[in-house]
């Protein structure tokens, strides 16, 4: 039985189907591997006798599981947009307080090519950061004043202070952070992860995307679905979003008159017509398609389950506070994520923007540090007390720093700081990376590193080693290349940050 | 006749003056711990490579002389496979003794590898003797008696060979645990938190990085890290150690050498020691390099039992049909822990958990001593899930969390030799029935948060060490 589709059209997708497409279809039945694969098979997919039974491809089956044994099975990526400035929080500099407003050696700008925003100033003059610093921990961590739970944390996390980036505007980092590529169309670390890896719960996406209700006051910098699309992967990869208000996910509940049995059977029918399109077309994304019904099917029963935070103790709102009790609160979606660790869901990333401070340092820091600096602790805490740390990596970091000195006017109450590329503080906590430690170095000026310096595929690469993965075989073919996360420059791991 | 019983005489003559040499060389060429000519060292170092050749020609004659007993062309060939043995020995012996000597390895295992391969040249050398008596009928049993001995020598030998080249533990670091309760291998390492700076931390980083050559077995240039006195002792260049002044202290010059100087340590392309390490060893020279301090200022080390290493769980490929049957449909699983099978499979079951029971963990018994992990977290297990658990040999880590355990038979898990992790968060369990896990020597993290064993507690504060204002 065909379907209505005009002649043409039924060319053209003839036309794009690639090579591989068309081996991966020419197996068999290729309606039997649709169904095998939106019934949640993944599991012990390296050996050939699961590649004939399902007819999925083997160079890909074989990636769906850790390449060896990984110290953390999921991670959890604290994602600031905007870029927090590292010498106000965790890049402690002293000696900046004697250079209040003394312009900034050329000899540590060099030659560099400043941002549209202050390329034009006359006067690069230094702002010292506003906050004291205190030493915190067994490892006597220097911990702004703007973090004091952070700081009780310290001895927790591995802190980078030598991250840095090639970028120097927002898209292009923020996309060169999350898809390892300035340009748009590359799959991002969740998609890599839940490709490589796949799912460890059926009834929830293997990637789930939380983004913080954006706060008025700050100076909010835009993010959308393509930090966390699949790129050229199945877009089953692409992560999934809960919407900070409202449902959590849209149309979730069945309307009035439908109940389970009857949304099963429509169900099976739309598979049947999907299974048949996808047997004459051949184009993988109606497996997509089919596999995402049916997952939006099971999550009809697991999203209300997650999100119902009634049965959580008392210890729970003492530990995250008050914020947590509303949705879209950076410190809800933090008590989400634990949540989501402790059933399966291999990577969550959690968007907080607000941090593109370019005035108003002193304004501003307060109120997202306020924001983001108790939900961090409690999260790490509770996953901590819970036992998940040991096997959860915990990600904190933004697309680039900012600049040592003033953007806009300098005064003893107030500065500016703009994007700076060259070095920013990141930090880790959990499994796979070493505790209590600070890596990587960066000059007097917080301007430059002199010692260790860790890039974006360095940092990517590092992560997909927590989480079992050499980051130079997980590659996926595309426009004639064996395209990874990590590429085409060579990027290495970074030994010194796991334990 | 005669010239072939003059050659005889000569070759014997010969043969056993080289021999003696050789038992001679160590009384002239003392080991003295201190390196010599290049050439000896250029031609010491192949020593591991011919050394192969008498071996394998040795474990070869044996097989000539049963199979010659059916067919001569082989026995005949065994008279010229056991001369040549005898030079071969010889040479790899000469060779042998020029590496030590040339290089300047001393110590109890370079001498035992050395007297082994001595007498091996000379058991060998008394077969052929005793092999021209074995096939004129005399003395019918000497033969192969030497034989067999040569062969018990030569696995000693070769065993001391290379524990030299690999480290002692070379043969046993992965052997199963089983066999190594068995074989009384399996005595735990010393417990890392006892005792002081010194044998936390700085012994550790010898004893990893360089006792291989400078400890028992091997002492290259005269010195031992394996003890306290040892180190301070120094080696044939004096003391390597300057307490108080690390800069002054030829150990820490030596392992900071870049790497590709002549005189950098560890030497031979071994990995360099880790920068912190090589502060600790500072920051302990600097403070005095005591054997008993148990803390250094402004060094703070977190110490954790290190992870056990993984032991292989054995070949469960016959179960690989019911595994995908599994990992297709939708409810527990058992998935792999990495792609390599030994690595393990994790028992995941959080799809189902509300309706996964003590019956349903039961039917997983068939795979039990292939399961490494347990996820239980939230099922419906109860305390009669011990009893399967018992069973799941290699278990490392069991996830119990939330669910209806009160801990009652947790003793039953006392079996479990690699189980390193449990989580019994937000369960009922009580501090008299959680400290049943005590007996559990691999244990490294127990979770008892929201339980009776462990009230609720707000985490702790660390309070600020310094401050300074802006």
């Amino acid at each position: 039985m065909g379907l209505p589709i005009p002649a043409g059209l039924k060319q053209e997708w003839a036309a794009l189907e690639t090579r591989r497409q068309f081996l991966g279809r020419s197996g068999k039945v290729l309606g039997w591997a649709a169904a095998a694969t939106l019934l949640g098979s993944r599991g012990l997919t390296g050996d050939a006798h699961a590649t004939d039974s399902t007819g999925r491809q083997s160079s890909q089956d074989e990636l769906r599981m850790p390449q060896f044994a990984p110290k953390a099975k999921r991670a959890i990526y604290l994602f600031m947009s905007g870029g927090p400035p590292q010498m106000d929080l965790l890049d402690y500099k002293p000696n900046l307080a004697a250079l209040y407003d003394k312009d900034i050696p050329d000899s540590v700008r060099g030659s560099q090519q400043l941002t549209g925003m202050t390329a034009g100033q006359a006067r690069f003059p230094i702002a010292p950061s506003h906050w004291a610093f205190q030493r915190y921990g067994q490892s006597e961590t220097w911990v702004s004043d703007l973090l004091p739970n952070t700081a009780r944390m310290v001895d927790e996390l591995t802190i980078i202070k030598s991250t840095n980036t090639e970028a120097i505007n927002h898209e292009p980092a923020i996309m060169l952070m999350n898809t390892g590529n300035m340009n748009a169309g590359k799959p991002c670390l969740g998609a890599w992860l839940a490709y490589g890896l796949g799912s460890m719960n059926d009834n929830l996406p293997t990637f789930m995307v939380l983004q913080t209700k954006t706060n008025p006051k700050e100076n909010n910098q835009p993010v959308s679905s393509r930090l966390w699309s699949s790129g050229f992967l199945s877009s089953e990869y692409a992560g999934v979003g809960l919407r900070s208000g409202g449902d959590p996910v849209l149309f979730l509940s069945d309307p009035d008159g439908v109940d389970r049995e009857v949304r099963r059977k429509m169900l099976d029918a739309v598979e049947q017509i999907n299974l048949q399109t996808l047997a004459e077309m051949g184009d993988p994304e109606t497996n997509a398609r089919i596999a995402q019904y049916e997952m939006a099917f099971r999550m009809q029963a697991s999203v209300p389950e997650l999100t119902d935070l009634s049965k959580e103790p008392q210890s729970t709102w003492d530990l995250y506070g008050p914020d947590a009790k509303e949705p879209g609160t950076f410190a809800y979606n933090c008590l989400l994520a634990r949540r989501m660790a402790e059933r399966g869901v291999r990577f969550t990333q959690i968007y907080k923007r607000g941090w593109d401070v370019h005035a108003d340092v002193t304004g501003l820091l307060p109120v997202l540090c306020q924001e983001v600096d108790r939900a961090c602790y409690a999260l790490v805490t509770d996953l901590k007390r819970r036992g998940l740390l040991d096997d959860t990596l915990v990600v904190w970091a933004g697309e680039f720093g900012r600049t040592v000195y003033s953007q806009g006017g300098l005064s003893k109450e107030n500065y500016g700081r703009d994007h700076h590329p060259r070095c920013y503080t990141t930090w880790m906590a959990g499994g796979g990376v070493r505790r209590g430690i600070t890596y990587g170095e960066t000059d007097d000026y917080s301007y430059n590193v002199v010692k260790d310096p860790v890039t974006v595929r360095d940092f990517n690469a590092t992560i997909l080693h927590c989480l079992g993965i050499d980051h130079n075989k997980l590659t996926y073919k595309f426009q004639g290349l064996d395209q990874k996360l990590t590429g085409p420059v060579p990027a290495n791991i970074v030994p010194g940050l796991l334990a | 006749m005669l010239p072939d019983s003059r050659r005889t005489r000569v070759l014997w003559s010969v043969s056993l003056a080289l021999n003696i040499s050789l038992l001679l060389l160590p009384f002239i060429f003392k080991f003295d711990g201190k390196p010599h000519a290049d050439w000896q060292q250029f031609l010491g170092r192949f020593h591991p490579l011919a050394v192969h050749l008498p071996i394998g020609l040795l474990v070869l004659l044996p097989i000539l002389e049963v199979m010659g007993g059916s067919r001569h062309s082989l026995r005949e060939a065994a008279e010229f496979v056991l001369g040549l043995c005898f030079a071969c020995c010889l040479g790899a012996a000469a060779l042998g003794y020029l590496l030590a000597f040339g290089s300047g390895d001393a110590g109890a295992g370079v001498t035992r590898h050395m007297w082994g391969g001595i007498a091996l040249t000379f058991c060998v050398l008394f077969c052929v003797l005793a092999r021209r008596a074995w096939l004129a009928g005399d003395a019918p049993w000497v033969y192969p008696g030497l034989l067999a001995s040569v062969l018990v020598l030569l696995t000693w030998t070769a065993d001391q060979g290379g524990a030299l080249t690999h480290g002692s533990n070379y043969l046993t670091q992965y052997m199963p645990a089983s066999i190594k309760r068995l074989t009384g291998l399996g005595a735990a390492g010393r417990a890392p938190s006892a005792g002081s700076f010194y044998v936390r931390h700085i012994d550790t980083v010898f004893e990893t990085n360089c006792v291989a050559c400078h400890g028992e077995g091997k002492v290259k240039g005269g010195l031992r890290l394996d003890s306290y006195d040892a180190l301070m002792k120094g080696g044939k260049d004096g003391a390597v150690i300057v307490a108080g002044q690390p800069d002054k202290s030829l150990l820490v010059v030596r392992v900071t050498l870049p790497t590709d100087h002549k005189q950098f340590m560890p030497a031979e392309g071994k990995p360099p020691l880790r920068p912190e390490e090589i502060n600790w060893l500072k920051a302990w020279i600097e403070q005095g390099a005591s054997p008993t301090a148990t803390q250094l200022a402004g060094v703070f080390i977190r110490e954790e039992m290190p992870d056990l290493p993984l032991q292989p769980v054995g070949d469960y490929s016959a179960f690989m049909d019911d595994i995908h049957r599994m990992a297709e449909g939708q409810g527990a699983k058992l998935v792999s822990v990495s792609s390599k099978p030994a690595d393990g499979l994790i028992l995941n079951t959080v799809d189902v958990a509300a309706s996964f029971g003590d019956t349903q963990l039961a039917q997983f018994n068939k795979y039990a001593p292939f399961i490494v992990e347990a996820e239980l977290g939230r099922a419906a297990v109860t305390d009669a899930s011990f009893a399967t658990l018992s069973r799941f040999t290699h278990l490392r880590s069991l996830h119990l969390e939330g669910t209806a355990v009160t801990g009652d038979g947790l003793e039953k898990l006392a079996s479990l030799s690699q189980l390193s992790y449990i989580n019994l968060s937000s369960t009922r369990v009580t501090k008299a029935a959680a400290a049943q896990l005590d007996s559990l020597k691999s244990l490294r993290h127990v979770y008892l948060y929201n339980t009776p064993a462990q009230p609720e507690s707000a985490g702790n504060l660390v309070q600020p060490v310094a401050r300074n204002t802006p």
